[in-house]
């Protein structure tokens, strides 16, 4: 689907960056790109958009060429299907929510796809009202469903959900993965939440210093030593308790508090905000069919 | 968590269960059972090194050597030290292997009146380890 070599050099505050990446993306995947600041994340997103062009390589997607340095092909960002979304929601604040989808319509499309994607994402009650009227999170849905007006092959999140709370976070993530199987798409997101990138992506790119350190499956990239659990989930630390001659270590995983006992020597390199792996074997959690 | 490194010298396959076993010295061998096979983890071969874990918690004192009892795993050790606690206990065994850490109840520890020095086994069963590469 997608295949791009990157050549570019960057400038920025801390100095001059090469940036050297060669994605491979399938159609229909979910990728994530991870990684400090200034590795060169949002920098791939631009130069896949067209908003940035590279100084060598080539990004073929599909059968079509979009950027060929050597033969001087270099579409327009509007000439590529894809979707961006941004961190901030980038809404045109004197429309209403309808009309900041309808705005983004081709000249030649059917408006059907508004109704849609405002039933999709859930809108129907919010679409006459103004974007400053709603919330975040609210917010960032429009700005999901607008980039998937033009029903894009491509969608590209940069960090879409980095200013919203867990809730909101948790529920978005939902409704990305639900466009992302309902229009087949084939979506990149840059994102520092290893829990959302384990939720959410076929295959994780580890980017550091402007080039790939690791590319692989998430729980492979992330689990540093793997562990045979087979009972296995990605927290944060959110309180650690003494008691006795043991540890209470509470975890929140998704939206679920667990709590593990452990023991000092546990526990001395581990902090409150840490992101741990919970493992335990398959052999040991029970299973209660909850009655409804 | 109890940590040992040693080496696979025994997997035996069925379907998609494994039972591994790992050496860590001339007179151990830790036995584990996996929800995996030499086909979905590349690294279960044998003679790879392999590091074994186990909770604290999972780990059974026993005063007799001889027990007929349902647990593979046994390991010779020494009481080297006793952290009583009002329920729970923390008994640290000194083992050809190194030191394993037993977590008890104070009840259990005063009714077998365990103490320092005494010889015990260890004892831990097959599907409480777990294997780390």
């Amino acid at each position: 689907m997608i295949k791009a070599t990157i050549h570019k050099t960057l400038r920025s505050a801390a100095g001059k960056m090469t940036l050297a990446i060669e994605l491979d993306v399938k159609k229909g995947q979910f990728v994530t790109l991870y990684g400090p600041s200034g590795a060169g994340k949002t920098s791939t997103l631009r130069i896949i958009a067209g908003l940035l062009s590279p100084d060598k390589g080539s990004i073929m997607v599909n059968d079509s060429i979009w950027f060929d340095k050597e033969r001087k092909i270099n579409r327009i960002p509007q000439q590529r299907k894809i979707g961006y979304v941004f961190q901030d929601y980038a809404l045109f604040p004197h429309m209403t929510v309808r009309k900041n989808l309808e705005f983004a319509l081709d000249k030649k499309q059917d408006k059907a796809i508004v109704d849609e994607l405002i039933s999709i994402v859930e809108l129907e009650e919010l679409q006459d009202r103004k974007p400053e009227t709603l919330s975040g999170g609210q917010q960032q849905r429009v700005a999901l469903a607008r980039a998937l007006v033009q029903k894009p092959e491509v969608l590209l999140l940069d960090e879409p959900l980095s200013a919203l709370d867990i809730r909101m976070r948790s529920k978005l993530q939902d409704y990305i993965l639900k466009v992302h199987e309902k229009y087949h798409l084939t979506t990149i997101l840059v994102s520092h939440d290893i829990g959302e990138i384990i939720k959410m992506s076929d295959v994780v790119y580890k980017l550091q210093d402007g080039g790939v350190e690791k590319v692989g499956k998430p729980m492979t990239v992330f689990a540093s030593n793997q562990l045979s659990g087979k009972f296995q989930f990605v927290g944060e630390v959110i309180d650690i308790t003494k008691e006795d001659v043991i540890y209470i270590v509470t975890v929140l995983i998704g939206q679920n508090v667990v709590k593990v006992v452990a023991q000092e020597q546990e526990i001395v390199n581990l902090a409150i905000g840490d992101k741990v792996i919970v493992a335990s074997k398959a052999f040991n959690p029970v299973l209660q069919k909850i009655e409804v | 968590m109890n940590v040992f490194s040693g080496h696979i010298s025994d997997i035996k396959v069925s379907k998609s269960l494994s039972i591994v076993s790992v050496k860590l010295d001339e007179h151990n061998l830790l036995k584990t059972i996996l929800l995996e096979t030499p086909e979905t983890a590349s690294h279960l071969k044998k003679g790879n090194q392999i590091t074994v874990l186990f909770k604290e918690t999972e780990v059974i004192i026993s005063t007799e050597e001889n027990t007929l009892i349902s647990i593979e795993n046994k390991i010779k050790a020494t009481i080297k030290n006793i952290e009583k606690g009002a329920l729970l206990s923390k008994v640290i065994l000194e083992s050809s292997i190194g030191e394993i850490v037993a977590l008890i109840t104070s009840e259990i520890l005063d009714e077998l009146s365990l103490e320092k020095d005494q010889k015990v086994v260890a004892m831990i069963k097959v599907n409480e380890i777990m294997l780390s590469r």
